[in-house]
């Protein structure tokens, strides 16, 4: 723990506070700046919330005690930040490696704590880690770990985003600032009968499901096991890959389970006639809206069969958009399937190892969805 | 502390946080936070920035107002680092 104290000249700070890690005491203040801050809601926030911080952050987390989550304590010995952080295990070209995922950061106002976030993330980056990473990071945040030589990794912060049925997609669009816009759907699935009969190539403005080499595969759901089993197999492919053993990946999955807000699970595995699995998906969707994609991973050369699986589902499902985050893999494999690609949020990487920042930037690394944030509740879920 | 201490903290903020604009009042007292000069991110380009010109290790204890909110007080900690 560190702390100092000092008097602001004419201000009204008070500045004598500390960094130190997360503890058991911390969770209902960390649900209130996470409730405050990140969800931008009065309400205060839930036991469900709470309970799932401490899980999330102190209980899926003791196995590492030195990578651990930090809080920043006023004076007064309120919480004005936080930063969570998961340790994950990788492997680099056969030796093991730690990292550090810090995703969730929420500082309060520069008002009363006009260094917290500094603090908190030179705190977090100095730590024993191999190397520290983000997936989620806003434009704020995105300066701050510039500001310590951290690399923005450009091909995996993009959102792909593939237009399903044009004008439910706009109708869904514009119904996220005012709700009621959702009784013109009839209206909406007319249109986008008419658009999508006009032709049969593929356009950026609708999907068709054309015939195609897909058809030669089955694309069925997976249970937690196999899917599990799956992903563990198909991540070995990449230089930099984190090292999930089944039990925790099975305990990710039951995380990843619900996302109220974002719609039904849809887990499902691309085998050829044989039985052979050549890729897999995990994408959230309801019928009329925008599925969000946590995940697609394949058999190196077998990506964009396994995306036109995921757009041929999505359709067949009724969504009028899907979207995801792109992976070197996926951005090159996406080439031609009339995608839309758009930045919101920066995966970010900070390492003293050249090694390890060039398989990264280089693209050999694997990181974001699984490997990132996208498991969690924090992101898509409701906490009752 | 030196002139030529205060002159490159001086140069340093008029360069980065301030776009070059050597017409903007900068005494050695003027608080950066309360002229919004500086946040967090910008004190961790500060203290990147002391850390490679004067040879000296910021611990993030070290990352206080009392140390870093005016050219005077920072000119004060480099000295005191310096000197430990």
């Amino acid at each position: 723990m560190s702390a100092d104290t000092a008097m602001g000249k004419g201000s009204t700070w008070v500045a004598m506070s500390s960094v130190r890690s997360f503890e058991v005491g911390d969770v209902g203040a960390v649900a209130d700046l996470f409730q405050r801050l990140l969800r931008k809601t009065g309400e205060p926030a839930s036991e469900d919330l709470k309970a799932y911080l401490r899980s999330l952050f102190l209980d899926f987390t003791a196995g590492e005690p030195d990578i651990r989550s930090r809080v920043h304590v006023r004076a007064d010995g309120s919480i004005s930040g936080f930063i969570g952080v998961l340790p994950v295990e990788m492997e680099f070209e056969g030796r093991r490696v730690r990292a550090a995922n810090c995703g969730t950061f929420a500082c309060d106002d520069r008002d009363s704590d006009p260094f917290a976030g500094a603090r908190l993330l030179r705190d977090v980056l100095s730590g024993p880690q191999d190397l520290s990473f983000t997936e989620t990071s806003n434009d704020v945040s995105t300066d701050m770990w510039r500001s310590m030589r951290a690399t923005i990794l450009a091909p995996y912060s993009l959102e792909w985003l593939r237009i399903l049925r044009p004008a439910s997609f706009a109708l869904e669009a514009a119904a996220g600032r005012l709700s009621a816009l959702r009784l013109l759907g009839p209206l909406a699935r007319g249109a986008d009968a008419i658009v999508c009969r006009r032709g049969e190539k593929q356009a950026w403005s609708h999907y068709t499901p054309l015939a195609g080499k897909a058809d030669a595969l089955v694309d069925a759901p997976a249970t937690d096991e196999e899917f599990a089993s799956l992903c563990r197999q198909f991540v070995r492919q990449y230089a930099l890959h984190p090292v999930w053993d089944q039990p925790v990946m099975e305990t990710m999955l039951r995380h990843v389970a619900r996302k109220a807000l974002h719609g039904e699970r849809v887990q499902h595995v691309v085998k050829t006639r044989t039985g052979k699995a050549i890729g897999l998906y995990l994408y959230y969707g309801k019928t009329g809206g925008i599925g969000r994609t946590v995940q697609v991973m394949a058999e190196p050369g077998q990506e964009a069969i396994v995306i036109d699986c995921l757009m041929r589902n999505a359709h067949a499902r009724g969504l009028c958009a899907i979207r995801g985050r792109t992976q070197p893999t996926l951005l090159q494999a996406m080439m031609g399937k009339k995608c839309a690609f758009l930045h919101a949020s920066s995966t970010i990487v900070h390492s003293r190892n050249p090694d390890l920042l060039a398989a990264m930037t280089n693209g050999r690394a694997f990181l974001n969805g699984l490997a990132g944030e996208g498991w969690t509740r924090l992101i898509g879920d409701r906490f009752g | 502390m030196s002139d030529e201490t205060r002159d490159a903290i001086r140069t340093f903020i008029v360069d980065n946080f301030l776009f070059g604009d050597t017409s903007h009042p900068l005494p050695a007292d003027l608080s950066l936070i309360d002229n919004d000069l500086i946040d967090s991110t910008g004190i961790l380009e500060l203290v990147g920035f002391l850390e490679e010109r004067f040879a000296i290790t910021v611990a993030d204890a070290d990352i206080v107002p009392a140390n870093l909110d005016t050219i005077e007080r920072i000119a004060g900690f480099i000295a005191r680092k310096q000197a430990a």
